[in-house]
Order: structure tokens, then C-alpha cells, then sequence
């Protein structure tokens, strides 16, 4: 009986070890990160948002690439069905805008430079998403359980609020976010601030360059916003307005560092996509084959292209011009341009023609030339000679709806390698005048898709979603 | 080391001398009819000296002068005692025991029962029914063998990993593979995936789920416990059921030493490779090209022109010669060139085992190696076994034993799948001949760098050469046991183990390589260490109250822990080619990491068994466990079971020769689980972007970058999952017990999941862990044995089983339809669960259908609209399945087959779409240059009619409409039939084995995968590339199964 006494203690003393399963703290993971590296996170991850797979669906549908093979073959003839799941999950709604979120939660009373930075990245992922996809999560997207299933806001209420609905405008977001930056921050960044380097005034131009872009982005809806806010900001003569100021953010020459357009044209998918043949033909009417040749190579000595959904057999991949070192880098270390003095030209030029405001369209309009091809690396000579002897192409001239597509057409090429950025302005606009591409599909094969449909993912686990997702022929708000 | 082990084994070969004696008894021990009784035993009585039958019925035993009695036994026959005297040949005919058959099953805990008093299915295999039959991973030996267990391997490489579900899935997102028992101590089952390069673990033939450290010569029995009621006692680890296997001991020669010598040989070869044209080369629209891989080009035997490309408008290298502008070259087709990539793999498989003791006292040390060369070149699996045992009593009261197991495990693979040199050879152009760049090393050049035609893809010898994955696998387990009898009812017993293995891994890119073009080294450390402790009390009581009625009563407790520790560093951007040391890397941010886990488990449980006149059972446990993975709060649970069997023909005395047992059984059980460990809080993660495309990964130079994890933890605390489940079977025998039924229904509810998931993407995150969902199994199971033929030289024997298992996901969170499952997949295919549907389909895009259900054509190019995203494209979840073993004894022969047959089930195959877009395949041959038109219909928009398709497109393009790798065309109903195992076995009768001094002689033949005969896919349907886990049914560019055929031969000394 005296060793079952025994035996029961040694069995009741196993069960108070409490201590014992205290073990349930992950090693692997920090439950608490700084700021300092959250900030590097988000702005490389709006850049990986902007020059990834939304950027090759989109250079698709507007004819700066031509899809030969896989997904951007697919993208180039309209088949968008089923796509861009990890853009929407992983690039935009997850990681970017949840760890803007988070910064703006923790920092707004504290740092608010942290917080300042967080609402101008989010304001520009917001835009990128409602300007592929039209109605989409905004008000209540990107705050965890708070929320887990958003209301999508309709893309007006997202560009000018909706009071009654609680919706902030990007405007106000923008603007929120500028008066964080001159507030006194306990927390400041430096390196961690990869494109500004903590240099908080070269934020307020970003911000004011964005209010730029969203006011001519409406202006086709809402003029009387777009003209009020694009005379303010150059009233206030705070945005970007050299190359050196542009919002590019930097990319690195090695491995796991270098930018979306080098890994996927140069490493891993070298034989999907190459130049169209109908931006060269575009090119040449411009005579402006030497800056075409900035944007794209031409390994045998000439450009090599091929016709958008084209089902001919494509040329050898050694030889196609294919993105060249100006969106690249030699290995990859390119950076990506998100807002640039170029685009803010171009937009001056167009409001000044259409809405009115202060300045000299044509002014603007070859400033705009001439800093895009500077930015690509165009000797003054080249760019001289250039002006010299197509005076035609580079000075405004006839309607306004003729000088307006002179303007956007310039813009169309600044903007090679940023997609998303020519689709806006081509939906919004019109031009340049593209035709549809060979063998067309998707949704409906008469029309260049005028929005991405919604993901499958979103689709199928958000019940607030739109269902049937609206097809790719359904015009957005903002365009024309 | 030679010395000592030579010095272990004369030490046991003279324990066995210990007992050596004076006089020789021989004799035959045969049933009424006549036929011999294998491995009856005959002891001389009191004492421990004794031994058993060989197959033929002989027996030779030794016994002291002295000796008065012989015990004759054996399982269901009648003891028989022998009165010595001075006889020295003993012939035995034992009487059968019609009505007390007795099969002892290993159970839970490793409790020994007899199988009548269970109220729950259980199925025993013998350790001789899995080994020596080919196979290296004793969970692909079961396969065909078993009723309610599904198992599909990844493929046939060596080492390759396989999955196994019993009684389907129960847990959305949880393990589901059955928990491994090694004599009482959990092992891990575990597959350890690395992968450096961008596809994750898409890149094929990961090392293997680690059950193939297991050396199927040790094993004694299998014992498999399907259901939550068997394995209840196990607690929340076994509620996808327990393969408990219990390993041979060294008592059972009966105080003799025996020295056991295993060998095999065998060869594999690849297996279900798809039948090809070889009509039509290289090229596309009827024109050759050179560097097109697909088989579009011209007919063989065309004479050449500029137009179609055989007379060269360019220069080319066209298997590996030069060729300039204005040449022709040998265009013909290399009928084998696929067939020829792979080699004939061996695998020589040596054991030796030796053993002495009795009953009690007992020791066996065996040592067993295996050395495969894989189907692919320069693939190998090296398994060297090295294992101790012994049993002893101190005392009367206690007992004593362990066992220790060392196992030293190397696999070498090479990737496979999208892009790798491996897919680029399925379907591979009919004119290239691939063995000319290995012969002569030229799959490189000069520099090392890759050399192949085609852009985009590995020569695929280079991948094989150049890219290998290497695992050596370092692994302890072993137990030790005490048992003390405090009373002549109370027994105490405590048994402690562990498992503990190191896997150091290198994986390798080349610079050059198509999905590593810069090169990397990537050293990687699995660890896991898992410690097992039970006290078990254990009272047995008859004639309890009243007369008949018996009670063996039990509690204990268990406490358990896991560690496990992934460290890998990767070196990326190699300089020096050739130098995989990962200080030749320039980054080493990318991969680099750890990912640690350890997590505790408190058990306390009781079971109570009553049996009433060995016809009634009645059996409750329950058992409570604590979690560390839960919240405190929450961390314990209590979940109970209780079964009932009753063997009718006993109670109501049912009499008869021809229905000779009957036996019905009802169970309820429910089982807990606990949750994985730190899904309690939020955390953040290192920052990435992209997938194998692009991506980017922090830090970036010096600046460090995290984000939130995609994961959000509940606000309100987890709670533990439970799964109810309820089974009835029945078990009848006939003609003496000869033929047997085993019928068994079961119906598990699981509910309250711990899941992650999934939310809209757009809150931000990806996935919520809750106490969410709904999953319902039901199934039939059958088994059926039969001796159909029994004379006195002639047996035929043939076992049975069937499976019907019906998975269903009944709910998952509100307003989530579907959502992945964990792990690696490409968008457009994705392994999913959805609600109405059985777990596990494949989501991805279908073509749109008109109201009477054809596929819509696009009227633009004749081919069909693209597809709608989100739709089911596959079920992987087959019908039905069974499997049929025969075995015929005739004297010393033994000829044995397996069939295993899959009714439906679906595969999605890159495979075979790449065959089929390539024009590989042999179908593609036929008309091809006529105008094809694919079935389908054309809507009109104006009239909003619909017309039959009538536009004619080329066969290229026809086939490569069929061709997508995501596409419904490449969905495949997966019945296949299997000709699983093949074996005949002689064993050398005694009169020669006595002449050689042996105590026995078998010689084996076995074939494995001899044949499949699948009428709906091109391919061997039955493999899942990502190998053992929750996702199944996609076939995504690997290596194919292999057939064994090989030869065995056993020596007993």
C-alpha cells in the first residue's frame, strides 16, 4: 500500500508543473517592430505594387509590351479573369496598406512624420486600386479585425468623401497626411526613409504631386475640384518640380534586392514579354527611336518587336528589344518612378489647356519632353537636336483636343515601364488612339478593358463584394 | 567498430550456448486434415526451452535429459500436451478452436488485446506481409493492403515522400497524416521541405515523410487503428488515426540463438510514362525550329526546303552539332529519347538479425542497410539501421526492456516541375536526342554553364548533375519500459522514449540555372526532438460481483513534448562556379532563417474494460489533456469514448461448422485536438514581396523590413477542436473460421476547427484563427479473408478490402465560400476547401458552358473563351477503392499478388498537358495536318442563339487549346487498376537445411507496380507531386512512378 502512496505522489506531482507548458511564445517572429522598419517595408512594397504584374497587365493594354508567352500573353489579348490575386492580397490590401495602417495607429500622437509619410504611401495605394478596379474597399479596408470584411466605396465617394457614408476623400487623406509632417515628432526618419532620406519637405512635395495626379485624374468629373486643387498647389509652388525631387523609390544590384522589371524580363520569365510593334511604329512616327532605345534594347543592332496578340511565331529571345537598363538597372538596381517631374509637367501642361489654370500650356509641355528625356538619359546635344528638327511634335498646336493628344501621347512614352500610369491617362483621355490587339478575348473582345476584374480570393471570401464581378467593358468613373 | 560488433555477437551466440542440451526431439505438427502449422511452438513444459514450426510443420527441439512434457501450441489450434519418454520423433495433430479464436492486436498504448473483445475496427498486418516485397517506405507498403487508408506517392524517385489519410480528412488545415507509434513511443512522420529556388515546394521530388527511416525487417506487426474511438486513448495526436507498429523481439526462437541474413536486390525502371507520336519533329506550324521544344514541325521523312525549315535559312546547333545556313541534318525521330533519360535504378537491401533469449529473457541486435540508385541520374537513398534490444525480469515481479534505434539516412534529388529541365523533358521534341549531351558531359559548357537549345529551361541532365538536393538524416529512437507487478492484479508501468534526428541539407543551383541564373548554396538543419513519457496502473479483476465478469481497469498519464528547429543559411550569387561552400555567396539575406517550435502536452486518462463471459465487452475511457498551444484559460480538455462488442454465436450458442462466429460492435468516441503553437498573438514578419517571378526580400543592404504577418489572431481565446464520431460493424466467420467478413460503417463530425480562415484580402490580412467550420467523413469499410483452397500441400489464401469513404465540408465561416489550403500552389490551381464539396478540390478556371452544357467557342480564332477563375476544376477524392491479395502455398512455394484498384478520384497533370500542347503525345499524330475543329458552340450576340462550333483551326492549334496546364483537358478521372505486388517465395525444405547446417533457406522473387491499367488518363494517375500533407490530386511536372522487380533471399542460421 506504501509503494501505491508512493507511486500516486510521483503521479500528482507530473500535474503541477505548471511553468511546465508555458512555452507558447514564438522564437521566430517579433510580437513589436519599430517604425524604422516598418517605413522600408511599405514604400518598397508600393514600388513592388506599382513595376509587378499590375505594371505587365497594364504595359499589356496599352501596347507599350506585347505578351509572348505565359500570363503577359494572356494580359496582352484581355484574358485578366483569375489574376492578380497576389497583387490585391499581397502587394496593395496585405502588408502595404495593413502596415500603413499600423503605422498611423501607433504613430499619429507620437511621430506623426511616421504617420505623416503613412498617409501620402496610402493615399497612392488607394489611388492604384480604385483606379484598376473602380469601386473597391477603402473606408474600411486594411484594419484587421476590425473589419474583415469591407465595404467596397464607390470611386467617386473615394476621390471627393462621402460624409454620411463616413468615407475620407484621398484629397483630405493627402492633405491630412501633409499637416502630420509639420507637426512636432518625438520619432523622425533617416535611413529607414529610403527614397527622401528623412527629408520631411520632399514629402510635402510628394503629397502636393499627388493631389496633382488625383485632381487631373477627376478632372473629367469633377473640374471644378480638379481646377481649384491644381491652382492651389502651384500657388503654394511645393511639388515636384525637377527630376532630382522625383518620388522614385531606389532598388538594390543583388539578388533579393533588384526590381521587379529586371528578376521577371531578365531572371525569370526572359522569354514573356517584349517591345510592341506598335509603340516602335509610334516611336517612328515621332522620329524618337533614340529615346525609344533608352526604354528598350536592341541586341541585333535594330528593334526587334512583335505585334500585340500576335499568334506568330515570335522571334528568337536573344534577339527581341526587351526593357532596357533606364527601367532595369545593369543588374536590376533601377529605381522605380512613382511620381516625377515629367508626369507633373505634363499635368500642368493639360490642366493649364483644359481647366484653365495658371501657366503656359505649351511651356509645361516641352518642359515635360525635355525632363522625361533627361530622366532617360538623352545628352542635352540629343535632346537639342531632337527639338531642332521636330518642331511639329514637340510645340502644341491645333484644337484643344489636338493639343490635349499631343500632350498625352508625350506622356504615353515618358511613362514606358509604369503601366498603370498610361492606362489611367488613356482610359481618362482617350489617347494616344489605340487599336485593339490581334486575336482579342477576355470579357469582350471589342474593347480595350477600361478596368481589372475584381480576384478571385476577394471574390470568394468577401461577401461585400460585388457579385458577378462587373465585366472588363464597364467604364469607371473617372473615364472618359 | 568491426571488432565490437563482432564481440557483441559472440557474446549473444553464447547466451544461447547457455542453454545448449542433450537430447534432439524432431517431429511434424499438422492440423486434423494433415497440413502442416506454421510457427506453432513446442516448449518443453516449466521451462523456457522451446521452439517453433518451420513451414513445412517440422520442428527439432533440444531438450534436457530430464524433460518430461512437451506444450504444443499454436494460435488457433488446441494445446497439446506430449509425455517425452524416450521417444525422439514427436508427430502432433492439433484440433482447431473453432469458437476461441484468439488474434492478439496491438492497441493504443501498445496494450495487447484480443481482438474479439474490441467494439472498434482495427487491422493488423504482419511484419512478413510488407517486407522484402520492393518497397523501402514501409507506408507505400501498405498501400493496396489496408481498408480506409488512402496512400499515393509523390512519385518514384528515390526517397520520394508519401501521403497517407486514414479515414479521409478531418481537419481543414491541421495534420492529417496518422500519428506513428514505435512500441508504445511516437515517431515523427514528418517531410521536412527545402527549396531555395523561387517555386517553393512546387519544385518536386521533396526527401521523404520520415516513416522511411523505418527498416520494415525490425517490424513485428502493424497494427492500424482507423478511427478516433480506436486510437482515443492516444488523444488529440491520433485523431487522424495511428499506425502502431510493434517490433520484433528477440524471444520468439524459444531460448535459441538465431542469426537471421536478409538480402535483396531489385531493379526499378520508370513507370507510366505517356505513349508518344513519332510521326512529326521539332517546329511549329509545320516548320522546324530549332529551338522550339515543341513537336509541331515538320513529318518525318519531308523533304527539305527553306519552307519547312529543314534545309536551315540560319545556322543551328541540332543535338549538339553545328550546323550553318544552307545545310541539312539528320532529321529523324529518337522513339526512346524520353524513356532514355531515365536509368535503371537498383536497390540492394541487406539485414542481419540476430536474437537469443526466451519469452522473457531476450536480446536482438539487427543491422540493416539500404543502398537505391534512383530512376533519375545521380539519385540515391542510402538507409543504414542499426538496432538493439532486450527484454529481461528482475525478480518475479519485474520486468524490464528497450530498444535503440539508430538510423543514418542520405537522399540525393534534383528539382522537377514548372520550368525545371525535368519539364522540359516531358513531352520533349521527337528528334532531339537527349543522350548525346550526357555521354559527353555537354549538357554544359565549357564555362559550366547550362547548354541546351531551348530558352527558358535547364537541359534537364543539367538540373540532374548540377542542382541536386542532399539530405543526411542522422536519427535516434528507442525506449525503455518497466513493469512491476505490486500485486498479482495491479501492475505498474512506466515507459519512456524519445525520437530525436538531425537532417543536414545542401541544395545547390548552378550558376546558369534557369530558376537561379546567379547561382546559390543553401545549407539547411532540420531538428526535431520528441519525448514521451507514460505511467500506466493497470488492475485486472475476474469474477467481479459476479461469475464471468471481468474487469481490466487502467489510468495514467503522459506527458509530451516536440522540438523543432528548421536553421538554414543560403548563400545567393555565387562567384566561384562550382564551389557550393556557402561562403562563396555574395547575399545572404534570401532563405536565411530559423523557424523554431516547442510545444507541450499534460495526459491523464483511464479506461475501463469489462468482459463478461468472453462475449460481452464493454470499454470506457476518457482522458484530459493540457495544452500549451491553448489558451491558459482554455488549455484543457476532456473528451470520452466507449465501445461495445458482443460475440453472438457464443452468447446464443450458435454451434455450427458453417457459421462459425459472429460478432457485432458499436463505438462513440470523441477525440480533442489542440491547436499548432503560436497562433495565440499577432506577430510580424520578414518583409517580402512576389512569388517565383519577381520578388523581393528584406533587408535591403543594411535596412531591415517587417510587416505584419498575413495571419490575424482571434480576439476571442481558441478553444480546442473536437471530432465526434460513431462506428458499427460486424464480423462474421465461416467454415470453421476459413472465410471471414469485416464490415464496418462510421460516420465523424468534425466541428469548431481551429482554423486560419481565410478573410477578404482587402482587411489587410489573409487569414483569422478561429474556432470555425464543419467536416463530415463517412464511410464503409470492408475486409474480407478466406482460405478458399487448404490440402495437405496446397493453400489459397486471398484477403479482401474495400473503401468507401464520403468527405464533405458542411461550413466553414460566414460568407467564406472557399479557401485554400496551406502550402505552395499556382494560381489557377489552387487546393482548396469549399463548402458543399468534398475537402481538397482544386479551384482554378473553366471554360463558360452554354445552358445546355457545351463549352463556348470564341467565333475570333475557333478556339474556346477564356476561362471563368474560381470555379472547381478538380476532385481528387476518389469513389471507392479496394484491394485484393492472393496467396498461394504449394510445399515450399509461395506465389503472393496484390491488386489495388481506384474507382474515380480526379489528378489535374502538367504532365500530360505538356505532352499534349507539345505535340508529344501519340494522339496528336493522328490527322494532324487535316483541319481540326474543337467540340463546342458559338453564340450569336444578336439572336443570343447558339451554333455548333464549325471553324476549322490547325492541329496545333487544336491541341494546344487542349493543352493548358490549368485546363479542364488536363483533369483526368483517376481510376486506375494497379498490379501492386508480385512475389513468389520458396523456402528450402529441411532435410536440405539440416544437411547445410541452417535452420532456414527462403529465395524470393517480387515485381512491384507490374502494371496499372488506367482507362481515362495517359499517364499513371496515381501520384501527388507535393507528396504527404493536405494537398492532393495535382501531378505537376515530376518524376514518374517506377516498377521494381527484384530478388530475395533469406538465410536463418
Amino acid at each position: 500500500m506504501k509503494k501505491i502512496s508512493f507511486l500516486l505522489l510521483l503521479f500528482i506531482s507530473f500535474t503541477s508543473c505548471k511553468k511546465y507548458l508555458d512555452v507558447n511564445i514564438s522564437p521566430n517572429n517579433p510580437p513589436a517592430v519599430p517604425a524604422t522598419t516598418i517605413l522600408p517595408t511599405t514604400t518598397i512594397g508600393l514600388a513592388f505594387a506599382n513595376s509587378n504584374d499590375l505594371d505587365r497587365a497594364t504595359s499589356a493594354l496599352v501596347q507599350h509590351i506585347a505578351g509572348v508567352a505565359n500570363q503577359t500573353a494572356a494580359y496582352d489579348i484581355y484574358n485578366l479573369d483569375g489574376a492578380f490575386d497576389n497583387q490585391w492580397n499581397g502587394e496593395i490590401y496585405g502588408v502595404d496598406l495593413s502596415d500603413l495602417q499600423i503605422l498611423i495607429d501607433q504613430y499619429s500622437a507620437t511621430s506623426p512624420a511616421y504617420s505623416g509619410i503613412a498617409k501620402l504611401e496610402m493615399a497612392y495605394l488607394f489611388s492604384i486600386a480604385t483606379d484598376l478596379w473602380g469601386e473597391v474597399p477603402y473606408s474600411q479596408a486594411a484594419q484587421g479585425t476590425k473589419s474583415l470584411f469591407p465595404r467596397f466605396d464607390k470611386q467617386e465617394d473615394i476621390y471627393q468623401g462621402n460624409a454620411s457614408l463616413g468615407i475620407t476623400s484621398l484629397f483630405d487623406l493627402v492633405k491630412s497626411g501633409l499637416a502630420d509632417l509639420v507637426k512636432t515628432s518625438a520619432l523622425k526618419p533617416g535611413n529607414d526613409d529610403i527614397v527622401y532620406k528623412g527629408d520631411l519637405t520632399k514629402w510635402a512635395r510628394m503629397g502636393n504631386t499627388l493631389l496633382l495626379k488625383f485632381a487631373i485624374q477627376i478632372s473629367n468629373k469633377n473640374p471644378s475640384l480638379a481646377t481649384s486643387t491644381i491652382a492651389s498647389v502651384i500657388a503654394g509652388n511645393n511639388y515636384i518640380n525637377s527630376n532630382a525631387l522625383d518620388f522614385e523609390v531606389p532598388f538594390g544590384a543583388t539578388v533579393g534586392n533588384q526590381n521587379a522589371l529586371y528578376t521577371f524580363n531578365n531572371i525569370n520569365r526572359t522569354g514573356d514579354q517584349m517591345l510592341s510593334t506598335r509603340l516602335l511604329n509610334l516611336a517612328k512616327s515621332l522620329n524618337d527611336t533614340v529615346r525609344l532605345a533608352k526604354f528598350f534594347t536592341k541586341p541585333s543592332g535594330a528593334f526587334v518587336s512583335f505585334d500585340n496578340g500576335s499568334t506568330a511565331t515570335a522571334p528568337a529571345v536573344a534577339t527581341r528589344s526587351k526593357y532596357n537598363a533606364y527601367l532595369t538597372g545593369a543588374t536590376g538596381e533601377a529605381p522605380i518612378r512613382i511620381l516625377t517631374n515629367f508626369q507633373v509637367q505634363f499635368i500642368l501642361a493639360e490642366a493649364a489647356l483644359t481647366l484653365g489654370t495658371p501657366g503656359n500650356a505649351n511651356t509645361y509641355y516641352q518642359a515635360g519632353i525635355t525632363a522625361s528625356m533627361q530622366k532617360v538619359g538623352m545628352t542635352a546635344a540629343e535632346i537639342a537636336s531632337y527639338f531642332a528638327t521636330n518642331p511639329s511634335v514637340v510645340t502644341l498646336s491645333g484644337t484643344i483636343e489636338e493639343q490635349r493628344k499631343q500632350i498625352i501621347t508625350q506622356k504615353y512614352i515618358a511613362w514606358i515601364g509604369n503601366g498603370i500610369e498610361a492606362f489611367d491617362d488613356y482610359r481618362r483621355t482617350g489617347y494616344p488612339v489605340l487599336a485593339l490587339v490581334n486575336n482579342a478575348a477576355g470579357d469582350n473582345p471589342n474593347v480595350i478593358p477600361t478596368r481589372l476584374p475584381y480576384t478571385p480570393a476577394e471574390l470568394a471570401a468577401n461577401p461585400n463584394a460585388p457579385s458577378p464581378r462587373p465585366k472588363t467593358d464597364v467604364k469607371l468613373w473617372f473615364a472618359k | 567498430m568491426r571488432k565490437l560488433l563482432f564481440l557483441l555477437m559472440a557474446a549473444m551466440l553464447a547466451i544461447g550456448q547457455l542453454h545448449a542440451q542433450q537430447r534432439t526431439i524432431t517431429g511434424k505438427v499438422t492440423d486434423e486434415k494433415g497440413a502442416p502449422i506454421i510457427n506453432a511452438s513446442v516448449i518443453v513444459k516449466g521451462t523456457n526451452t522451446g521452439t517453433v514450426t518451420k513451414n513445412d510443420g517440422t520442428y527439432s527441439i533440444t531438450v534436457p535429459a530430464n524433460a518430461k512434457t512437451l506444450v504444443i501450441s499454436s494460435v488457433t489450434m488446441e494445446e497439446a500436451q506430449i509425455d517425452i519418454g524416450s521417444q525422439t520423433v514427436i508427430n502432433v495433430s492439433l484440433q482447431t478452436i473453432g469458437k476461441n479464436l484468439q488474434e492478439v492486436v496491438v492497441t493504443a498504448l501498445g496494450i495487447a488485446r484480443d481482438k474479439r473483445s474490441l467494439g472498434y475496427a482495427s487491422q493488423n498486418l504482419k511484419g512478413e506481409e510488407l517486407a522484402n516485397k520492393g518497397e523501402v517506405n514501409l507506408v507505400n507498403a501498405l498501400q493496396g493492403k489496408v481498408a480506409g487508408v488512402n496512400i499515393t506517392n509523390a512519385s518514384g524517385g528515390a526517397g520520394a515522400s508519401v501521403n497517407i489519410n486514414i479515414r479521409g480528412i478531418t481537419s481543414f488545415t491541421g495534420s492529417n497524416q496518422p500519428l506513428f507509434v514505435i512500441d508504445g513511443i511516437p515517431i515523427s512522420n514528418d517531410v521536412d521541405r527545402t527549396n531555395s529556388g523561387p517555386n517553393g515546394t512546387l519544385g518536386d521530388n521533396q526527401p521523404a515523410n520520415r516513416a522511411l527511416d523505418i527498416d520494415m525487417n525490425n517490424v513485428e506487426s502493424v497494427n492500424i487503428l482507423k478511427g478516433p474511438a480506436a486510437a482515443a486513448l492516444y488523444g488529440s495526436r491520433a485523431s487522424a488515426g495511428a499506425i502502431i507498429i510493434t517490433t520484433k523481439k528477440g524471444g520468439s526462437a524459444r531460448g535459441k540463438a538465431e542469426v537471421v541474413l536478409n538480402s535483396n536486390f531489385s531493379i526499378q525502371s520508370a513507370f507510366g510514362l505517356p505513349k508518344v507520336q513519332n510521326m512529326y519533329g521539332e517546329g511549329t506550324s509545320g516548320v522546324f525550329n530549332s529551338t522550339s521544344n515543341n513537336s509541331f514541325g515538320p513529318k518525318f521523312g519531308s523533304t527539305p526546303s527553306l519552307a519547312n525549315g529543314l534545309l536551315l535559312g540560319l545556322s543551328a546547333n541540332i543535338n549538339n552539332v553545328n550546323y550553318t545556313a544552307g545545310q541539312t541534318f539528320p532529321y529523324e525521330a529518337f522513339p526512346d529519347n524520353i524513356n532514355d533519360f531515365f536509368r535503371h535504378g537498383t536497390t540492394a537491401e541487406n539485414e542481419i538479425t540476430i536474437t537469443s533469449g526466451d519469452a522473457v529473457r531476450n536480446q536482438i541486435l539487427s543491422i540493416g542497410n539500404v543502398t537505391q540508385k534512383g530512376i533519375l541520374y545521380n539519385t540515391f537513398l542510402k538507409r543504414t539501421t542499426l538496432r538493439f534490444g532486450a527484454n529481461t525480469a528482475v525478480g518475479a515481479k519485474m520486468k524490464i526492456g528497450g530498444s535503440i534505434t539508430y538510423t543514418n539516412t542520405a537522399q540525393r534529388g534534383t528539382i522537377g516541375g514548372n520550368n525545371s529541365g525535368l519539364a522540359s523533358l516531358l513531352g520533349l521534341a521527337r528528334n532531339i536526342d537527349l543522350t548525346s549531351y550526357r555521354v559527353n558531359g555537354t549538357y554544359k559548357n565549357a564555362n559550366g554553364t547550362n547548354n541546351y537549345p531551348f530558352s527558358g529551361v535547364d537541359n534537364p541532365y543539367f538540373d540532374q548533375f548540377e542542382n541536386p538536393l542532399n539530405s543526411y538524416l542522422n536519427r535516434f529512437t528507442g525506449n525503455i519500459n518497466v513493469g512491476y507487478d505490486l500485486l498479482n492484479w495491479l501492475n505498474i508501468s512506466y515507459r519512456a522514449g524519445g525520437d530525436i534526428y538531425t537532417d543536414r541539407r545542401k541544395q545547390v543551383f548552378a550558376i546558369s540555372s534557369n530558376r537561379v541564373p546567379a547561382g546559390n548554396v543553401r545549407d539547411e538543419m532540420f531538428f526535431r526532438n520528441e519525448i514521451n513519457g507514460d505511467l500506466i496502473i493497470r488492475a485486472t479483476r475476474n469474477n467481479l460481483f459476479t461469475h464471468g465478469l471481468s474487469l481490466t481497469a487502467l489510468i495514467g498519464q503522459n506527458i509530451n513534448q516536440r522540438r523543432f528547429q528548421d536553421i538554414a543559411v543560403q548563400g545567393d550569387q555565387l562567384s566561384v562556379p562550382g564551389f557550393y561552400n556557402v561562403g562563396n555567396g555574395a547575399v545572404f539575406s534570401v532563405g536565411s532563417g530559423e523557424a523554431s517550435t516547442l510545444r507541450r502536452l499534460l495526459g491523464y486518462y483511464g479506461q475501463a474494460s469489462f468482459n463478461f463471459r468472453n462475449y460481452v465487452f464493454v470499454e470506457l475511457t476518457g482522458r484530459a489533456d493540457k495544452s500549451s498551444t491553448l489558451p491558459k484559460n482554455k488549455n484543457t480538455y476532456f473528451y470520452p469514448s466507449a465501445n461495445v462488442a458482443f460475440v453472438f454465436t457464443d452468447a446464443l450458442k450458435i454451434n455450427s461448422d458453417i457459421f462459425s462466429y459472429g460478432k457485432i460492435r458499436a463505438s462513440y468516441a470523441k477525440v480533442g485536438r489542440d491547436a499548432d503553437p503560436y497562433l495565440l498573438n499577432n506577430v510580424y514578419v520578414n518583409g517580402a514581396f512576389g512569388n517565383n517571378v519577381a520578388s523581393f526580400t528584406f533587408p535591403f543592404g543594411a535596412i531591415g523590413g517587417f510587416g505584419a504577418s498575413s495571419r490575424l489572431s482571434d480576439t476571442i481565446p481558441l478553444s480546442p477542436e473536437f471530432t465526434t464520431s460513431y462506428e458499427a460493424g460486424i464480423n462474421l466467420q465461416f467454415f470453421s473460421n476459413r472465410a471471414s467478413i469485416d464490415v464496418t460503417y462510421y460516420s465523424e463530425d468534425s466541428k469548431s476547427q481551429i482554423l486560419n480562415v481565410a478573410v477578404a484580402p482587402s482587411s489587410g490580412f489573409r487569414t483569422y484563427t478561429t474556432n470555425i467550420g464543419e467536416l463530415t467523413n463517412k464511410g464503409v469499410e470492408v475486409n474480407v479473408s478466406a482460405t478458399v483452397i487448404r490440402t495437405r500441400d496446397f493453400t489459397w489464401d486471398l484477403n479482401g478490402n474495400y473503401t468507401r469513404q464520403r468527405n464533405k465540408v458542411v461550413s466553414i465561416a460566414p460568407g467564406v465560400d472557399n479557401s485554400p489550403i496551406p502550402g505552395n500552389a499556382f494560381i489557377g490551381s489552387i487546393p482548396s476547401f469549399k463548402v458543399g464539396y468534398h475537402y481538397g478540390v482544386i479551384i482554378g478556371g473553366v471554360i463558360p458552358r452554354s445552358p445546355d452544357g457545351q463549352r463556348l467557342i470564341n467565333p475570333a480564332t475557333g478556339t474556346y473563351q477564356p476561362t471563368v477563375a474560381g470555379q472547381v476544376l478538380a476532385d481528387p477524392n476518389a469513389d471507392y477503392q479496394f484491394g485484393v491479395t492472393n496467396t498461394l502455398n504449394y510445399k515450399g512455394f509461395n506465389l503472393g499478388c496484390t491488386f489495388d484498384f481506384t474507382k474515380g478520384g480526379q489528378v489535374l497533370s502538367f504532365t500530360a498537358a505538356t505532352y499534349k500542347s507539345r505535340g508529344a503525345l501519340d494522339i496528336t499524330a493522328v490527322d494532324r495536318e487535316q483541319p481540326h475543329i474543337l467540340p463546342g458552340v458559338i453564340l450569336d450576340p444578336a439572336s443570343g442563339k447558339y451554333s455548333a462550333n464549325n471553324i476549322q483551326i490547325s492541329g496545333q492549334a487544336y491541341w494546344q487549346a487542349l493543352g493548358g496546364l490549368q485546363s479542364e483537358f488536363n483533369v483526368y478521372d483517376a481510376t486506375v487498376l494497379h498490379l501492386r505486388e508480385l512475389t513468389l517465395g520458396y523456402t528450402v525444405p529441411n532435410k536440405i537445411t539440416n544437411r547445410l547446417k541452417l535452420a532456414g533457406i527462403r529465395f524470393g522473387l517480387f515485381a512491384r507496380n507490374v502494371f496499372y491499367v488506367a482507362p481515362n488518363a495517359p499517364i499513371d494517375p496515381q501520384l501527388n507531386t507535393q507528396g504527404a500533407g493536405n494537398i492532393r490530386g495535382l501531378d505537376l511536372q515530376g518524376t514518374p512512378n517506377a516498377r521494381t522487380i527484384g530478388a530475395n533471399i533469406k538465410l536463418t542460421i
